[in-house]
Order: C-alpha cells, then sequence, then structure tokens
C-alpha cells in the first residue's frame, strides 16, 4: 500500500519535473512547478517527517513560487522566446547529463550500503517529544553557528535584493 | 534503514539529472532558475531520506538551511533579471554576455 503511493507520488514528480522543462509557456512552467513542490511535500509526509512538509509547502510553494509568478508578470513573459530545440540542445550536453546520473547513481550506491548511526530522532522520541522539539534541540545546541549564518544570508540577500532592484 | 529508502534516492536521482537537463537546454532564465530549483528539491528529499535512515536531526536542518539559501538566491536572481531585462530587453541567458571576454 505504501509502496504504490510512494511509486504513484514518484511518476507524478517526474512527470511534473519533465513538464516544467518542456512547457512552451512560462506561467504554465510554474505552475507545474507548484505542483513539483507539492508532491515532494507529499513524500515528505510519506517518510514522517510533518513539520519539513509543511515548511516545503510554505517556502517552496508558497513564497518562492509567488516570488517567480510575480517576476514574470512583471517581466511580461507570456511566452518564452527560446524557440531553439530543447532536444537538440539535449544532444549537445549528453556527456554532462550522463556524469551526473553517474553521480546520482554514486548517491544511490551509498544509500544501499550499511548505515549504523543513530541519532536522536528515532520513532519513540519523535512520538513522545514531538519531531520540533527535537529539530529545535539541535538547532539550538550544535547547529547554532550555522542557523546564525543562516540568518545573516537573509538579511543580506534582502539589503542585495533591494540595491539591485532600486532605479537609479 | 528506512523503509523504501532505494525508491527514494532514486527519485532524488532521477528528478536532480532532469532538472540539470533543464538548466543546461533551456534558454529563458526563469525556467532555468525553476530547474535549479528542481534540482534543490531532489537534494531535499536525499537528505531527509538519510535524515529518516540515521534517524538523526542533522538532515533536516540541513534541509532548512537548503530553504533559506533558496528563498535568499530567489530574492537576489529575481532582482537581478529585472535589472537585465530593463538592460537587454528580454531575458534569453544567450544574451548575457557582459561579462564575456
Amino acid at each position: 500500500m505504501e509502496q504504490a503511493l510512494i511509486l504513484i507520488c514518484s511518476i507524478i514528480a517526474i512527470g511534473t519535473a519533465v513538464m516544467v522543462i518542456f512547457s512552451r509557456n512560462t506561467v504554465h512552467s510554474a505552475m507545474w512547478m507548484v505542483g513539483n513542490c507539492f508532491i515532494i511535500a507529499v513524500l515528505f509526509l510519506l517518510l514522517k517527517f510533518q513539520f519539513i512538509a509543511i515548511l516545503q509547502v510554505i517556502v517552496y510553494a508558497g513564497a518562492i513560487m509567488m516570488f517567480i509568478i510575480y517576476a514574470i508578470m512583471m517581466l511580461n513573459l507570456r511566452v518564452s522566446d527560446d524557440s531553439a530545440e530543447p532536444l537538440k540542445n539535449l544532444l549537445n550536453g549528453r556527456y554532462l547529463l550522463v556524469a551526473l546520473l553517474l553521480i546520482g547513481l554514486f548517491i544511490i550506491g551509498v544509500g544501499f550500503g550499511p548505515m549504523a548511526l543513530k541519532g536522536s530522532m528515532t520513532d519513540p522520541a519523535m512520538v513522545k517529544f514531538g519531531e520540533v522539539e527535537l529539530l529545535a534541540n539541535y538547532i539550538f545546541s550544535e547547529g547554532l553557528l550555522p542557523f546564525e549564518l543562516v540568518s545573516i544570508l537573509l538579511t543580506a540577500s534582502i539589503v542585495g535584493a533591494v540595491y539591485l532592484a532600486k532605479k537609479n | 534503514m528506512a523503509e523504501y529508502q532505494n525508491i527514494y534516492l532514486i527519485l532524488s536521482a532521477i528528478l536532480f539529472t532532469i532538472g540539470c537537463g533543464g538548466v543546461i537546454t533551456r534558454k529563458n532564465a526563469i525556467v532555468v532558475f525553476l530547474c535549479i530549483e528542481i534540482m534543490l528539491g531532489a537534494v531535499n528529499l536525499a537528505f531527509i531520506t538519510f535524515s529518516r535512515a540515521n534517524s538523526s536531526p542533522e538532515g533536516i536542518f540541513m534541509v532548512m538551511c537548503v530553504m533559506a539559501v533558496a528563498a535568499a538566491e530567489a530574492a537576489v536572481g529575481l532582482a537581478i533579471f529585472v535589472l537585465l531585462y530593463r538592460k537587454t530587453g528580454s531575458i534569453n541567458i544567450d544574451k548575457f554576455n557582459l561579462l564575456k571576454w
């Protein structure tokens, strides 16, 4: 049952990702990308991480995609102007694609290996304390420095975006 | 071990390859940006799968960092696209050769 659900979600995810590339209309690409974000969130739910799934929907499908659609509207690009054949371009980049697929297979090979690491997020602990509490314990103890760096990065990007987009 | 770990990892690799193929084939800057988002989503999926397999919070923390970086990237990237559109009147990435020598 669960396996069938995972396979169906995988097929939908691959289909939406392919449609993002092959849509002529930029707005349609963005809409397929929203669907892809939702399906990835469903896969997170199937991995029993509810908090990350909600975060995925809010941040990706909500904030970032809204941003992109807003930019498409501002730039008035209903139909993209690349009429060059995607398949011909794909043939030109085939060695890179093969290399990437090999890297992906390497990642899969890592996944087949035995995993002995055991962290704090076991199933009983997640039932007892909740996922968010365990995550917060990690963030505010060991992950404090990266967390603060991310906040600095966000501030810097806001300042940079405002500076770039303002009219001189 | 997560139960269906291999399916997730294979899906992650396929999505990453699709995204990368889009980056190298499309000429529209916004679609290239969307393809980068697909690649980030695939990486997130792999991180979450490993986090599940090791029952460790580190993968989830990394996914949160990736989301924050994606948001920052969206803000700066779209500002750059607007700027280039003002300069050149299109966002075809073949026309962005300002730094070419």
